[in-house]
C-alpha cells in the first residue's frame, strides 16, 4: 500500500520535525517523484473511483448501486470485518514477539548485532512467495508441526493447521516481522540509556523502568512499526490465499475474484475503494496514537 | 458500430498513452506475441510449437507471455486498439467473453490444411481448438487402495478429512460443481445438487484449495488424498515422483476444449494464423502428446499411445464416447451468482 507507506513518515519523523528550516526553492527537488505519482498512482485512484460509480457490471450508467450492493449485504461486511480484525491480530502478535527481538538487538555486543540483524533481514531477501511455501510444508498435515507432536505423542491424529486462521496468523507474523522489528531497532538505538540508569537510580525497578521511560519513548517506533505491518497484513493477498485457503476469503482475493473471474469491475472498484478507505481509517487511528506519544515524548 | 462508454474511456486512454509516448504509434513489426498458460503449458508449446512454426514462417521473431486466459483478457480489452498480444488460448468460459466482448478475429478457416482435421467438436471458426483438458478424478495410490471409479466415491466416510477441491474461481472448481449438478439430477441451469451434496461433502473436505495448481501442493504434501484434478496438472506431479494417480470417473471424464485465437487489431494477424496453424498440426500435436507433455489432441489423425491411450482414451471414438462436454454459454450466465454463493455458504 502506497499510501499507508507514505503516511508513515510524520510517525517516523517524531520530534525531529519541530525545529522547521525556512521554505526556499528546494521544494521543486519534489517535483520529478510528485509527477510520477500524480500519474501513476493519483490518475489511476480517479479512475478507479470512476469505475466504481458505474451502476452495472457492463459499464452503461452511473449510479451508487455497488455501494449500496455492499454495504447491504452482511456478508461483504463480515468479509471486511474479517480482513481488518486479521491485521490487528497479527500486528498485535509481531509487536509482541518483535519488540524483545529488537530490545535484544540494541543490548547486544557489535557481534551480536550483526548475527541478529541478518537474521532479521534474511527473510526479507528471499521472496514472499517462498517464505509462503514453507509455511505450507511447516503446517501441513506431513508437516513438521504435526510430525513433532505425533512423535511427542501429543496428538494422535494430525491436526489441520493448514488453511486455518490460526495458521494463517503465523505465517503472517514471521512474514511481516521484519517491518516490525526494524523501525522498533531504529527508535530504542536513539533512546538514550542513561536515562533508564537515571531511574534504577531513582528507585524504579527493572519493569517501572520499561513501562515509564523505555515503553513511551519507543511509542513512535511501535507507531511506524504497526502501521507497516498492519497495512502489509491485511493486503497480502500471496500469503492470505496460499496459507489461508480457498474457503477463507479476505479483502484482497475478493477484489481479484471480482475483477479477473467475474469481469465485474464496477462492484471490484467499489470494494477496492471500501477497503482503501477502511485501512486508511485505521491507519489514521495510529496516527493519532503517535501525535498523541509525541506529546507524551516531549513531557 | 455503435459506442459504448467503456469504449471511449479505452480508446481515450489509448490516445492519452500515444501521445504521451509517441514511439508506440509507429512502432510496428514487433515480435509475435504468443499468449500461453502458465508452467508445463509454456514448456510444451516453446519446445514443440515454436520451432514447427519458425520453420514455417522462415525464422519469424516470436515471443511467449505466460498467464491466465482471463488475464489475457483483462490485457487485451484494456488496449483493443493496440493489443499486447497476438494469439490467446481460451478456456470454454473465457472463449465466449472474448467472443461476447468482440476481443478476437476469425480464424481463415479456407486457407487452412490442418483445420479440416480436427474433431469436429474442435472446429470452430471463431477459433479451434488445440487441446483437450481432462478432469477426473485424482488419488494418491499409497493411501487409496481401490481405485475410484465414481464421483461419489469422494463421499466415502473413510476419505474424512482427505477430500480436496477448489473453490469456484477456477475452470476446475466450476465444472466440478455442474459435472456434480447434472450427476445429481441437476443441470447447468439448476446447481441447487452440486450445493446439497457438497454440505454432505463437508466432513470429508480437508481442503478448498484457491486454484487448482495449490491442489498440486496439497498432495505433495499429504494434506489430501484424493480430489477432482486436470490430468495434466497430474502428468507433472507424477513426473516429479509424487504419488498420484487419475481415474476416469464412470459418468464420464469432464472435457473443455482449449481454443486458439488471433487478437482483433494484431499487428501480426497472418503470422498469428500461422501459429494456430501449427499447433493444430498432427506432427506437432502428436509430439505433444508423448511423454513430459500428454497434451489430448484434437487432430483425428493423431494415434493415440502412451499414457494417453491407457488414461484417456486408446482411440478417438473412445475419446467421443468417454468425454463430458458442459455447456459453457449457460454456466457464463449463472456463474456469478454460484460464485457468490460458494463464498457464503462453503466454510471448512
Amino acid at each position: 500500500m502506497t499510501a499507508a507507506t507514505a503516511i508513515t513518515a510524520p510517525g517516523l519523523a517524531g520530534p525531529a520535525t519541530a525545529a522547521r528550516p525556512r521554505i526556499g526553492r528546494e521544494w521543486t527537488l519534489a517535483l520529478p517523484l510528485a509527477t510520477f505519482f500524480a500519474v501513476f498512482f493519483v490518475t489511476p485512484l480517479l479512475l478507479l473511483v470512476a469505475v466504481s460509480l458505474y451502476a452495472d457490471a457492463e459499464m452503461t450508467r452511473f449510479g451508487l448501486d455497488q455501494y449500496i450492493r455492499f454495504f447491504g449485504d452482511a456478508f461483504n461486511l463480515a468479509v471486511l470485518g474479517s480482513t481488518l480484525l486479521l491485521g490487528v491480530k497479527v500486528t498485535a502478535l509481531t509487536l509482541l514477539f518483535g519488540y524483545p527481538l529488537a530490545w535484544l538487538y540494541t543490548r547486544s555486543g557489535p557481534r551480536m548485532q550483526s548475527a541478529l540483524i541478518l537474521v532479521i533481514i534474511l527473510p526479507l531477501l528471499t521472496s514472499v512467495v517462498v517464505r509462503t511455501f514453507a509455511w505450507i510444508v511447516i503446517l501441513g498435515r506431513d508437516g513438521i508441526v504435526n510430525n513433532l507432536l505425533l512423535s511427542l505423542g501429543l496428538a494422535e491424529t494430525p491436526l489441520r493447521l493448514l488453511y486455518t486462521e490460526g495458521g494463517l496468523v503465523a505465517a503472517l507474523v514471521q512474514v511481516q516481522m521484519p517491518l516490525m522489528v526494524l523501525p522498533l531497532i531504529t527508535t530504542l538505538s536513539r533512546l538514550d540509556p542513561n536515562l533508564l540508569d537515571a531511574s534504577a537510580a531513582l528507585g524504579a525497578g527493572p519493569w517501572r523502568g520499561f513501562l515509564k521511560v523505555t515503553l513511551p519513548l519507543s511509542l513512535p517506533g511501535i507507531v511506524a512499526g504497526c502501521l507497516l505491518t498492519y497495512a502489509a497484513s491485511v493486503t497480502a493477498f500471496i500469503t492470505q490465499s496460499l496459507v489461508g485457503g480457498g474457503q477463507m476469503l479476505f479483502m484482497p482475493q475478493y477484489i481479484y475474484q471480482q475483477t479477473i473471474t467475474l469481469h465485474n469491475w464496477p462492484f471490484a472498484a467499489a470494494i477496492s475503494i471500501v477497503f482503501m478507505v477502511s485501512v486508511l481509517g485505521v491507519v489514521m487511528l495510529f496516527n493519532l496514537l503517535g501525535r498523541a506519544s509525541k506529546g507524551y515524548v516531549h513531557a | 458500430m455503435t459506442l459504448d462508454r467503456r469504449q471511449i474511456l479505452a480508446a481515450g486512454l489509448t490516445l492519452g498513452a500515444m501521445s504521451l509516448f509517441p514511439g508506440m504509434s509507429w512502432a510496428q513489426a514487433r515480435k509475435l506475441v504468443f499468449a500461453t498458460f502458465t508452467g508445463s503449458w509454456e514448456e510444451a508449446h516453446r519446445d514443440v510449437i515454436v520451432p514447427h512454426f519458425r520453420k514455417a514462417t522462415g525464422n519469424a521473431d516470436i515471443a511467449l507471455d505466460p498467464m491466465l486466459s482471463v488475464d489475457m483478457i483483462a490485457k487485451v480489452s484494456a488496449a483493443k486498439a493496440n493489443p499486447p498480444i497476438d494469439v490467446m488460448l481460451m478456456d470454454p468460459g473465457p472463449r465466449l467473453s472474448v467472443i461476447g466482448q468482440d476481443l478476437a478475429a476469425p480464424f481463415p478457416v479456407d486457407d487452412s490444411k490442418n483445420y479440416k482435421d480436427l474433431l469436429p467438436v474442435a472446429q470452430l471458426p471463431e477459433g479451434p481448438g488445440i487441446f483437450f483438458q481432462a478432469v477426473g478424478i485424482t488419488y494418491n495410490p499409497e493411501k487409496v487402495k481401490t481405485p475410484p471409479t465414481s464421483w461419489d466415491d469422494l463421499w466415502k466416510p473413510e476419505y474424512k478429512g482427505r477430500v480436496g477441491i477448489t473453490n469456484m474461481n477456477s475452470t476446475l472448481g466450476t465444472a466440478f460443481m455442474v459435472e456434480l449438478a447434472k450427476t445429481r439430477g441437476g443441470s447447468e441451469n439448476d446447481i441447487e445438487p452440486a450445493f446439497a451434496a457438497l454440505k454432505e461433502l463437508q466432513p470429508n473436505l480437508g481442503a478448498v484449495a484457491p486454484n487448482p495448481g495449490a491442489l498440486a501442493t496439497l498432495f505433495q504434501q499429504g494434506q489430501i488424498d484424493i480430489s477432482p484434478g486436470n490430468f495434466n496438472a497430474i502428468q507433472i506431479l507424477r513426473a516429479r515422483g509424487v504419488p498420484v494417480e487419475f481415474a476416469k470417473p464412470k459418468t464420464g471424464t469432464i472435457a473443455f476444449l482449449t481454443t486458439a485465437h488471433i487478437t482483433k487489431n494484431s499487428p501480426n494477424a497472418k503470422l498469428a494464423a500461422a501459429l494456430i496453424e501449427s499447433a493444430m498440426a498432427p506432427e506437432v500435436q502428436t509430439k505433444l502428446m508423448q511423454a513430459p507433455f500428454y497434451v489430448i489432441p484434437t487432430n483425428s489423425k493423431v494415434q493415440m499411445d502412451g499414457d494417453i491411450a491407457r488414461m484417456i482414451a486408446k482411440d478417438q471414438e473412445e475419446l467421443k464416447a468417454s468425454f463430458v462436454f458442459h455447456d459453457w454459454s449457460v454456466i457464463n450466465q449463472n456463474r456469478a451468482g454460484w460464485i457468490e454463493r460458494f463464498n457464503k455458504e462453503i466454510k471448512v
